[in-house]
């Protein structure tokens, strides 16, 4: 059988890539060690955060999954940044971490033109410096147009608890040995990077009375545009007995939920579970103290880099030794799951060292242990071996996505899984690769920083790093999304249209604020005031609530969002600006040195991106594109 | 593909003091700038047809900053095949600095090194065959702009606008921190006192963009003012600087009575030389009216040249006269040094440093000359490229507008920081400019050095 697309590793990214591809109507394999882990969430039971939440929002806008498995399988919502303005507003969301596997795994059984196949691939199979297919470990070949690696922290993983290491590719699962050797013998550069988990404990051995409460919020906020249209008169759920395919209706979408059992009917956001706060002591910091040389990572064991944005419990104490006391988040994994994640205590101490520190903060001090701790260290491959299309410079065909790029989280990986999936794709039908740039989308941003600028730590997204923080809210982001989500096809006209119409109506309904005077100055003016809401205007038309959110956004910020609308205007402009395939840096003499070096190494797509490299001057650049345009002229 | 659209400037003569300048600006904007700038008899200069030129001034905040011809250029038939305009001033680097300043003000940017020569090739301008020799000329030209930057790197100028970066990026850091971490991961004393801390980072700006110095300088020339007893050579002075007979001399004391000042250039800078009336007490009420406009001048110098009688004492009236200003701002002349050289001025020598000249004989204008020239300098704080000092002047003013604007934000207590922290961005991105730091690579690097975030 030959795929036109094999994913290999059911991820976060690979279960968008999969779907997206399969969506698209190409034939899709997804490769992956065990079934049952497909989605699973190696640490933490959430979705969402600040700056993902905008991820999570463009894919779902797309036509990607990530936003609709959370919404239903979600047991806390909260809205984070509600007092810092619309930019920076995110969600997050609790899920049941068995729920959100399994929803998942239903979609993609259910999903047409998608095999899901269980096995481990050790090789690639390519043929003059194009992928054709991938090796499994018993040597057997499944042959495709385009191969999508989204293989996590897997590749030659290497576990760490204390002194203790083995290889393993997540708690319990197998390292993958041969294929980042491989991938080097072909010239990819590998680095090795870490990161933590902290332990699992029981919940029946916290002593929840002692603890602050952190609700949910009412009504729960969802990331799905399709699961707050729905949710009011649709419940989804499946009768026992009826098989899964069966339960599938429109074109795919399962419609299925895997608590129905327990709560029936039953509707997304319904009985939000909720998380409890506690904090380290003293006696937790002396402990830890007193152990460093035994964690894994201070005691020399690790080489790859850490997250600093995710810092182990060790490092927190090291690195900021004033500091007394750090909050721990008391998470439930599941809404019957029998275990807590207790957030903010990642750490690679031996067993006995975690259990007299774990049991050194209040309300835990008869914790009793599921799992334990631990770091993980894995091969990535630098990822400005690739274009914005996620295809890798080097094998033509061949994508990556995810944490195998050097970025860490399951939203940043749902993104890139996304945009590969649709990148095969159009690669098999010969059609030109799709990218999202940074003046339109948070995934645009990562993907650019990715390609342009490596990275040497666990990537993780932020709003800092968007230039166009008003620009790019989670908002609206259905209405950035919309010519995309037209061009790929995957969303229903019907939502298609109805995002068009609401486009329409913003737009319309701005022009007249703009330009209807009321008592002092246009309407626009007066919902400009601190205080006045669209509802106060004289004249306020019944509009849906999502014109009248962006109107007022829009208005509001008015200033602030054309300024930053012609600042990406330029950067669009020299974005566009593309480098030609004949070009030869060694034969520019009048580029420095390292420049040249530099841009033969990352080989920039763009004037642009050339610009953004770290260290390629204006003059640089006014060299490169006197080059471009004389070679243009001559050809 | 198409040059930028924005609109460029630069002094296309070369520095030194030619008989006159020319200040090349091109881009769309160009003859709107020329409106905004330049006046003239008869219709705007955009109303004007391309190719023609008109007499007429430079205005700079509501002044004359220069006077001379104003060519227009209409696309495509100009240099770099935009539209252009070119503005011929007096000779020396002072005034084209002042032309080009009112430019950059009116919405220009500063050209960087080759740009026009890029534009006409991207433009379709100059053919393939000049293609290498404008690679060069950017390579070169950049290459000795970057010396110039290097050589300032090193410098003060450097210094400052690296501590003023840092203080706002460490303002930065903590905004954007409180935007991308939750609350209870972040000290309860972030963003205590933001506004004030900001304020004070805008405070040293505006303090650094107002001792520059250079900038009044160059705009309405340094003040240099001749000032001493009577009779003691002080019109003989400003004659032999001018080069012409233009104030009376008179062996009789008190014959200057009103200040007069004329316009020179030394060195490249614009000065406006005064010569005033002896100091002394008078019952005249003219000649008093008149040493009331001489100790107003004297109080008002940039630079003061006093002058004493070498042959006579150093008393009271002189010492007082001293006083009164900067020891960096005074030059101190012992004239008639032909005749004797007193006890009281030689012992007043080996406190002070005082140059002994004889004006009649002609000698000592030399270094009377170098002395102001080296002052000047001095004051217009050691930057001798232009180029850049223009560019870090344009720089502070936009950081400036940034912050304030912050500021302005930050005064409602339910301040929305991500408007604050926008233009906190802007600001550090022409500071960044500046120094070659991008804010983008080093602000996520401040926030983990500081605060313990992440769970
Ligand atoms: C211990 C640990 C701690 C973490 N901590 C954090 C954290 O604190 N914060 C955070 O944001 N993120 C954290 N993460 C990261 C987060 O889990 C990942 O970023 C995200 O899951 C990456 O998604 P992915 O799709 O790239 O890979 P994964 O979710 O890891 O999925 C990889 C999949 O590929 C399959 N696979 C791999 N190799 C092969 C092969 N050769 N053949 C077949 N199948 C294969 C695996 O079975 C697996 O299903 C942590 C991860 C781990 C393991
Ligand atoms: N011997 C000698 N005489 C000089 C010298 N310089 C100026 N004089 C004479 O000094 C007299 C006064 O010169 P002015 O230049 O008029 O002096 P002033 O300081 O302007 O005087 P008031 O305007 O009256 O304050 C004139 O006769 C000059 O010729 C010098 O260097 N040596
Ligand atoms: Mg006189």
């Amino acid at each position: 059988m030959q795929y036109e697309v094999i994913v290999v590793g059911a991820g976060h990214a690979g279960c968008e890539a999969a779907l997206a591809a399969a969506r698209m109507g190409a034939t899709t394999a997804l490769i992956t060690l065990q079934s049952q882990a497909i989605a699973r969430m190696s640490c933490n039971p959430a979705v969402g955060g600040i700056a993902k939440s905008h991820i999570v929002c463009e894919i779902d806008s797309l036509g990607g999954e990530m936003a609709r498995n959370t919404d239903y399988t979600g047991i806390q919502f909260r809205t984070l940044n509600t007092k810092k303005g619309p930019a920076v507003q995110a969600f997050r969301v609790q899920c049941d971490k068995d729920a959100y596997s399994l929803r998942m795994q239903a979609v993609v059984r259910a999903a047409p033109n998608l095999s899901v196949i269980e096995a481990a691939v050790d090789g690639l199979q390519c043929h003059s410096g194009r992928v054709c297919g991938v090796v499994l470990n018993d040597q057997s070949v499944i042959q495709a147009n385009t191969v999508i690696l989204t293989t996590g922290t897997f590749l030659r993983g290497m576990i760490h608890i204390g002194a203790k290491q083995y290889p393993g590719g997540r708690n319990g699962e197998p390292a993958v040995p041969n294929l980042s050797l491989q991938l080097r013998q072909m010239g990819f550069r590998i680095g090795r990077l870490k990161t933590g988990t902290p332990p699992r404990i029981r919940k029946e051995s916290i002593a929840w009375e002692k603890l602050s409460v952190q609700p949910g919020e009412e009504p729960p906020s969802f990331f799905s545009d399709e699961v707050r249209q729905e949710q009011m008169f649709h419940v989804e759920h499946c009768e026992s007995g009826s098989s899964l395919e069966s339960s599938c209706g429109r074109s795919g979408q399962a419609l299925f939920h895997v608590e129905q059992s327990a709560l029936r009917p039953w509707s997304p956001g319904w009985c939000q579970v909720p998380c409890y706060i506690t904090h380290t002591t003293t006696e937790t910091h002396a402990i830890i103290r007193e152990n460093l040389s035994k964690s894994s990572m201070y005691g020399g064991n690790i080489t790859g880099t850490g997250v600093r944005y995710c810092p182990s419990i060790e490092d927190k104490i090291v690195k900021f030794a004033d500091k007394d006391s750090h909050h721990v988040f008391l998470e439930p994994e599941g809404r019957t799951h029998p275990d807590i994640y207790p957030n903010g205590t990642s750490n690679s101490l031996p067993e006995d060292i975690q259990e007299r520190m774990i049991r050194s903060i209040p309300g835990m001090e008869r914790a009793v242990f599921s799992k334990w701790a631990y770091a993980i260290e894995y091969d990535f491959c630098d990822p400005t071996q690739l274009f914005h299309s996620l295809e890798s410079k080097i094998i033509e065909g061949l994508y990556m996505a995810g944490q195998i790029n050097g970025t860490t989280g399951y939203e940043e990986a749902a993104g890139q899984g996304f945009l590969a999936g649709v990148n095969a794709v159009r690669k098999c039908r010969g059609l030109n690769s799709w990218t999202l740039s940074r003046t339109e989308s948070y995934i645009g941003v990562l993907i650019d920083d990715l390609v342009t600028k490596g990275t040497n730590e666990p990537y993780r997204m932020f709003t800092s790093r968007a230039e166009y923080r008003l620009l790019l809210r989670q908002d609206n982001a259905c209405f950035r999304m919309l010519p995309h989500a037209k061009e790929i096809g995957i969303v229903g006209s019907e939502v298609l249209n109805r995002w068009q119409r609401q486009a329409q109506e913003i737009r319309t309904e701005i022009a007249r604020l703009e330009k209807t005077a009321s008592q002092a100055g246009t309407l626009a003016q007066m919902l400009r005031r601190t205080g006045v809401s669209y509802a106060d205007l004289n004249g306020a038309l019944p509009l849906d609530s999502k014109v009248v959110e962006q109107v007022e956004i829009e208005v509001k910020y008015a200033g602030y969002i054309t300024r930053e609308s012609q600042q990406a205007l330029k950067l669009q402009q020299i974005d566009s600006q593309l480098i030609p395939n004949w070009i030869n840096y060694d034969s520019i003499q009048t580029l420095r040195y390292e420049c040249r070096e530099k841009l033969k190494r990352l080989r920039p797509e763009s004037i642009g991106q050339a610009a953004r490299i770290s260290g390629v001057t204006p003059a640089d650049i006014a060299i490169l594109a006197i080059v471009i345009k004389r070679g243009e002229g001559t050809r | 593909m198409k040059a930028d659209s924005d609109t460029i400037a630069a002094i296309a003569t070369a520095p030194g003091e030619g008989a006159i300048s020319v200040v090349r600006v091109s881009g769309p904007g160009s003859l709107e700038i020329a409106d905004r700038i330049f006046r003239c008899r008869g219709p705007l200069p955009s109303q004007r047809a391309g190719g023609s030129f008109v007499y007429g001034y430079v205005i700079h905040e509501g002044t004359v900053a220069d006077e001379g011809l104003l060519l227009i250029y209409r696309a495509p038939r100009s240099y770099t095949r935009e539209d252009s305009i070119e503005i011929q001033g007096h000779g020396g680097s002072a005034a084209s600095q002042r032309i080009l300043r009112a430019i950059l003000d009116a919405g220009a940017r500063p050209a960087n090194p080759g740009e026009f020569t890029q534009r006409a090739f991207l433009n379709g301008r100059i053919d393939l065959l000049q293609a290498e020799a404008v690679l060069d000329l950017i390579r070169a030209r950049s290459d000795r702009a970057a010396a110039a930057a290097l050589d300032q790197m090193e410098g003060r100028l450097s210094r400052i606008f690296g501590l003023m970066y840092d203080r706002l990026l460490r303002l930065a850091a903590e905004m954007e921190a409180t935007l991308d971490f939750g609350d209870e991961e972040l000290p309860p004393t972030i963003l205590q006192d933001v506004a004030l801390r900001l304020q004070a980072v805008e405070q040293e700006m505006a303090l650094v963009l107002s001792t520059w110095g250079e900038g009044h300088l160059l705009r309405e020339g340094a003040l240099v003012v001749i000032g001493g007893k009577p009779n003691v050579g002080k019109s003989t002075l400003l004659n032999s600087l001018l080069g012409t007979q233009r104030a009376i001399v008179n062996q009789v004391p008190g014959t200057t009575r009103d200040t007069i000042e004329e316009h020179m250039v030394i060195d490249g800078y614009p000065v406006r030389i005064v010569d005033t009336a002896g100091l002394r007490d008078t019952d005249c009420e003219v000649e008093g009216e008149g040493i009331r406009r001489a100790r107003h001048s004297i109080q008002k110098a940039d630079i003061l040249i006093y002058m004493m009688d070498a042959s006579g004492e150093v008393d009271e009236e002189d010492l007082a006269a001293l006083r009164a200003k900067d020891e960096g701002h005074t030059i101190i002349l012992a004239n008639k040094s032909d005749l004797a050289i007193s006890e009281s001025i030689r012992s007043y020598m080996t406190k002070t440093t005082v140059i002994a000249c004889s004006l009649v004989r002609n000698e000592g204008i030399a270094e009377i000359k170098q002395r102001i020239a080296d002052q000047l300098k001095s004051q217009s704080s050691s930057i001798h490229h232009s180029a850049i000092s223009e560019r870090h002047r344009k720089i502070l003013v936009l950081a400036i507008k940034d912050i304030q604007e912050a500021l302005l934000i930050l005064r409602d207590k339910d301040a929305e920081i991500p408007l604050a922290s926008s233009h906190i961005r802007s600001a550090l991105e022409h500071l960044g400019e500046a120094n070659g730091r991008v804010y983008h690579e080093e602000l996520l690097q401040n926030i983990f050095s500081r605060f313990c975030i992440g769970k």
